[in-house]
């Protein structure tokens, strides 16, 4: 039985608590929190022992196995560093750092300790992107991916909401050099980081503010962003954020060489785009009965996994976790590559700094 | 038919005298709230004139403004920007306050940690600030209806202040419950450790101008059509102005300290004649009653799949859910008019009508 422990004990961390209590060979042993009433609440709800407001005291007196960091990003570093020291493998919500130079040292400690860590990008172990993995894997798309185009957006919510968050200055996400941006395009990041190779990768940024924030009077907070980005064999991706769209997309598109594949992460839905064309008007009536079949078969695999139990909302997190925790068990490779981590790291960094150089010059 | 209040025929105790000067220093948090505001427009009446209204950073403070404007409360009131979640935010505002009305809440959250932080948190750092400055006479905690269980009263009973809250709030998929319950205990923690001179208030629905819903009493929409789940039950309706005269008193009448007191009006109507107003003066909406037995097999089922499901279904509805809000239950305000004196001063018609109003200019802009 693998022994847990949480530090940060907000909303994110009830969703690692639930997971953890649906993960086989784990228990959640301590929760701490800077707030003890916070770290008190989380552990009564989900039966953890032991609730500390201090880390060290709760390494020291627990010594969990796995620590789970849920705190907001700026202390992630400092906080896995501790971890890591004391010899637990960690687990980092997304942001996983705040710069590639944190992340850089991060891995280098968990390296040069033989201890695991990873990121909890959970939309990449949602069931359609392992379903896409393996199908990739397996060569539907042909080759390497020759481009990749992914929509990530967020909701703000109506202008109510939207003027509460402007206001609220004091809130972590305005301490992050790439504000919103930063906080939110990990998932998007990671999902195409997967399919970039080596380490020389070239990104044009440009970032905004939307028309939305503009009419509520904000100027500062760019809150839409097209990118560009291209590795060092070319293999390109598009990366759109945005907060204006409707719906909210959340969706990848993998193009090969021979066929192509869109993940809809909204609706859980995988779809294979095959190359092959047909004459005349039988391209305009074949491929679509064939995308027909598609949609239907998602539907039915859907209900089927709802009836094994395997189609929660946070299921991408519970297999993250039960990766990670495998991982551990057998020593084995851990879920997400560690230059996968380095490489969306950069990205991020890049992104972000092109968006806010003109801040950094002002 | 409207339901006679059982205490329409109580005895008239009224108290007219105050126990604190004019110019004593009262707090009220979550001042630009929905309820929060009338609480100050309530105090400016009673001729209160040393009011400090805590706002958060995000508040919009139109409503607030535009009721001081009309009391004539300029002078009187002092609007502080604050975060109860900051310790020295708390001990900056609380110093010399001697009433603090705790309305500051979260309210619409579904996580439960975050109702936790927004309502437990807070409520121990603006009670240890106060009690720093050792001058504090009454502390006022705003709670909710949402507290009680109905889990093992008969269907038909009376809820007062003696009925049983939930001992479990975590298994209500509700969080705003959980952190009042949670609320509520530590405020009677605090006056076993600290003598805390606390009056917990109860409000049922509030209601009124400002907040434009259909009460989850009557029933929900979360399916793309009105299922009617109230019928015949009585709503534990409390007009907006009427619930925050209620809470001022509970702040200024003496000899109340430890006691718990429920807020809903007299008159109250049935979830059916509700609803049925509401289709007449604000909009058409298709509505099915689901009668009890139906509605309560829902719950149960729902609840049963939910747990099948490991995480997959939300606990939204359940037995405990039922049993808080759509079991038959009749309302008392005997107590309150009792021992504060409090009558509401509009009565359910005069609120409905305006209400429905508010609701209809709302839904054309």
């Amino acid at each position: 039985m693998l022994r847990i422990g949480i530090v940060g004990c907000g909303k994110i961390a009830e969703a690692h608590a639930e997971a953890i209590k649906h993960t086989p060979e784990a228990e959640l042993v301590a929760t701490c929190d800077l707030e003890i009433l916070m770290a008190r609440q989380l552990a009564e709800r989900f039966a953890a022992k032991a609730f500390y407001d201090d880390l060290a005291q709760m390494l020291a007196e627990v010594k969990p196995e796995v620590v789970h960091i849920t705190t907001p990003p700026q202390s992630h570093y400092i906080i896995a560093r501790t971890c890591l020291e004391a010899g637990c493998h960690v687990l980092v919500e997304k942001p996983f750092t705040v710069n590639t130079e944190e992340a850089e040292s991060l891995i280098n400690l968990a390296r040069a300790k033989s201890l695991k860590l990873t990121v909890g990008t959970d939309e990449q172990f949602s069931n359609v992107a392992m379903e896409m993995r393996e199908l990739i894997k397996q060569g539907w798309l042909g080759g390497d991916p020759i481009h990749l185009d992914v929509y990530y957006c967020y909701d703000l919510g109506d202008e109510r909401y939207a003027r509460a968050f402007l206001k609220n200055r004091s809130h972590w996400i305005w301490q992050l050099p790439g504000q919103l941006i930063q906080n939110i395009i990990p998932h998007a990041v990671m999902k195409i980081a997967e399919y970039l190779n080596g380490s020389k990768i070239k990104v044009i940024a440009e970032g905004f503010t939307s028309h939305f924030l503009k009419n509520l009077g904000e100027i500062r907070l760019k809150d839409e962003l097209r990118a560009l980005i291209v590795d060092e064999n070319q293999t390109s991706a598009y990366l759109t954020f945005s907060t204006s769209f409707r719906p909210p997309l959340r969706q990848l598109l993998i193009c090969g060489p021979e066929n192509s594949l869109l993940l809809d992460q909204d609706h859980q839905a995988l779809v294979r785009i095959p190359g092959r064309t047909y004459k005349s008007y039988l391209d305009k009536t074949l491929p679509l009965n064939y995308l027909a079949r598609q949609y239907r078969k998602n539907l039915f695999k859907n209900i089927r996994l709802f009836l094994k139990k395997k189609f929660q909302m946070k299921r991408g997190l519970f297999n993250l976790i039960n990766f990670f925790y495998e991982s551990i068990k057998k020593d084995g490779p851990e879920p997400i590559p560690y230059e996968q981590i380095l490489l969306g790291s950069k990205i991020v960094d890049s992104i972000v700094s092109e968006v806010y150089k003109d801040s950094k010059q002002n | 038919m409207m339901i006679d209040n059982e205490l329409e025929i109580a005895a008239h105790k009224g108290h007219d005298g105050i126990f604190v000067e004019p110019e004593v220093p009262v707090l009220v948090t979550g001042a630009a709230g929905f309820i929060g505001r009338q609480v100050v427009g309530s105090l400016l009446k009673k001729g209160l004139s040393n009011i400090i209204c805590l706002i958060r950073e995000t508040s919009d403070l139109s409503g607030l403004k535009r009721i001081i404007e009309d009391e004539q409360g300029e002078g009187k009131t002092r609007i502080i920007e604050g975060n109860l979640l900051s310790f020295e935010d708390c001990l900056r505002i609380t110093e010399g306050v001697k009433i603090i009305y705790h309305l500051a809440a979260g309210t619409s959250t579904k996580s439960f940690s975050e109702a936790f932080l927004n309502s437990v948190v807070t409520t121990r750092n603006l009670i240890e600030a106060s009690l720093r400055h050792n001058c504090l006479r009454r502390f006022v905690n705003v709670s909710s209806f949402a507290v009680y269980t109905n889990l093992n009263k008969k269907t038909g009973r009376w809820l007062d202040e003696t009925c049983p809250v939930e001992k479990h709030p975590e298994t209500r998929a509700e969080a705003y419950c959980y952190g009042k319950v949670k609320q509520d205990e530590l405020v009677m923690e605090y006056r076993n450790k600290a003598g805390l001179p606390y009056v917990i208030v109860r409000p049922g629905t509030v209601y009124g101008p400002g907040k434009f819903f259909i009460p989850g009493r009557v029933g929900i929409d979360t399916f793309g059509i009105f299922l009617h789940f109230g019928g015949s039950n009585p709503l534990p309706l409390t007009y907006v102005e009427n619930c925050a005269e209620a809470i001022v008193l509970a702040g200024l009448v003496p000899g109340v300290e430890g006691e718990i007191f429920n807020i809903v009006d007299d008159n109250l109507p049935t979830s059916r004649e509700f609803l049925k107003l509401y289709k007449k003066n604000v909009r058409k909406i298709k509505s099915i009653y689901v009668p009890k037995a139906i509605g309560l097999l829902f719950c149960v089922f729902w609840d049963r799949i939910a747990k099948w499901s490991d995480g997959q279904l939300p606990s939204a509805f359940s037995y405990r859910e039922w049993a808080a809000y759509w079991k038959k239950t009749y309302y008392s305000n005997r107590k309150i008019k009792d021992k504060l004196g409090w009558r509401p001063r509009v009565s359910t018609e005069e609120g409905l009508k305006r209400f429905f109003a508010a609701s209809r200019e709302y839904l054309k802009k």
